[in-house]
């Protein structure tokens, strides 16, 4: 576990010092400029190239949901920075920090992950 | 006296010997990754600047200094892109429909690439789709037969420790970074790549364009060694929900909230 949290740690401090680890894309569409607070749940967790994507219902106080899209790094810098193909399922309740589509669609990048099912997570997503 | 400085010039040879062909240590910690370097390195008639390298700092081609002057049509064709990019809404970027960034806008996307050297040729492996840049080191030149590539077309020689690389043949329709920045089929690409440091390999890139820009630019950038990493498989067809859409906007796989 230590050995794990440790590697975990060097593998954030080198990301943190390396690239920004961004899209294949263009950056342009997302508000770098601020975080926002995203909480709800997972419909999917899209393990895939060239992006992860989390799926998440916002409840929309009338008893229905909206679909939030968050676009993550690709797989392969993910699992450099502790994540797997199951770090997320389907349900999990989860508290994220996003970087907003611009546009205001619903959306954005993500930033990090907070908290899974009520547990405090380090999970991080771009820097 | 003479002999002791043979057997010590020997000494060094076989330490330096040592250090290129004999795997790290055993007795690594079960679970851990062993670095493995050398088998990116099979030419000893070249210096060393194989290995898993990831660019450093931002990923726009010139992030810290002016971009260069552009010519007409040039101009006017970057500054709709960059009130595009600055509006959120970037456009013709061709990456966002899984079309290769090509040269030289490969060598500053954020995913890390694994430098092999061989007898004749250096090979880039780019995690980002897979992509490859061949540079020959073995006196052929591209002949009038030979089309635009999104990589061109990769001459290098050593100059010392320095790889000097001259690319020409390059498609007109890639942009050099995000910001769309174009330029046209007469452009020419120098590389000097250098070992800075045991960890740094620098990579002092200019661009010669004399149909596009007014004078030639000049960039540098860095890349850190990662021993430990492994390439992993990207395959950008798989799930891309950043499709452009029909106005030429990268798309991000959600409805906007209203047609653009």
């Amino acid at each position: 576990m230590s050995r794990m949290r440790g590697g975990l740690a060097s593998a954030i401090l080198t990301l943190a010092l390396a690239a920004p680890a961004l899209a294949h894309h263009s950056f342009a569409m997302f508000d770098r400029t601020k975080q926002v607070p995203l909480a709800g749940t997972v419909l999917e967790f899209q393990w895939t190239n060239p992006h992860v994507w989390i799926q998440v219902a916002i409840p929309d106080g009338r008893g229905g949901y909206q679909e939030w899209g968050v676009e993550c790094t690709s797989v392969n810098m993910l699992k450099r920075q502790g994540w797997h193909h199951d770090s997320l399922k389907r349900g999990d309740r989860v508290k994220l920090m996003l970087y907003p589509l611009r546009d205001g669609s619903h959306g954005g990048q993500l930033a990090r992950v907070v908290e899974v099912n009520g547990a405090q997570s380090d999970l991080p997503g771009y820097h | 006296m003479k002999s002791s400085r043979l057997l010590i010039a020997a000494l060094a040879h076989a330490g330096l010997a040592l250090l290129l062909c004999v795997s790290p240590p055993l007795g690594v910690a079960a679970g851990t990754v062993e670095p493995r370097m050398t088998s990116l390195y099979a030419d000893p008639a070249q210096p060393d600047i194989s290995g898993l390298w990831l660019v450093t700092g931002w990923f726009q081609f010139s992030p810290d200094k002016a971009l260069p002057q552009l010519k007409p049509p040039y101009d006017a064709l970057y500054a709709k892109r960059m009130k595009a990019f600055s509006a959120g809404k970037p456009i013709d970027d061709v990456t966002a429909n899984c079309l290769p960034p090509g040269m030289p806008h490969i060598m500053v996307v954020p995913y890390p690439f694994e430098l092999v050297q061989t007898p004749g040729r250096v090979l880039m492996l780019f995690e980002y789709a897979g992509q490859v840049r061949r540079i020959y080191l073995d006196g052929r030149r591209p002949s009038a037969d030979d089309d635009p590539t999104y990589y061109g077309f990769s001459t290098g020689h050593w100059n010392g420790a320095m790889l000097e690389v001259d690319t020409s043949l390059i498609r007109a329709d890639t942009q050099v970074d995000f910001t769309g920045l174009p330029h046209s089929d007469a452009l020419v690409i120098t590389e000097r790549f250098r070992r800075i440091d045991h960890d740094t390999l620098q990579d002092v890139i200019t661009l010669t364009d004399p149909k596009a820009y007014v004078r030639p630019f000049t960039v540098t950038r860095r890349y850190r060694l990662h021993p430990t990493w492994t390439i992993g498989e990207y395959v950008c067809e798989e799930n891309n929900r950043n499709q452009s859409r029909s106005n030429g906007v990268t798309g991000f796989g959600v409805p906007p909230p209203e047609d653009p």
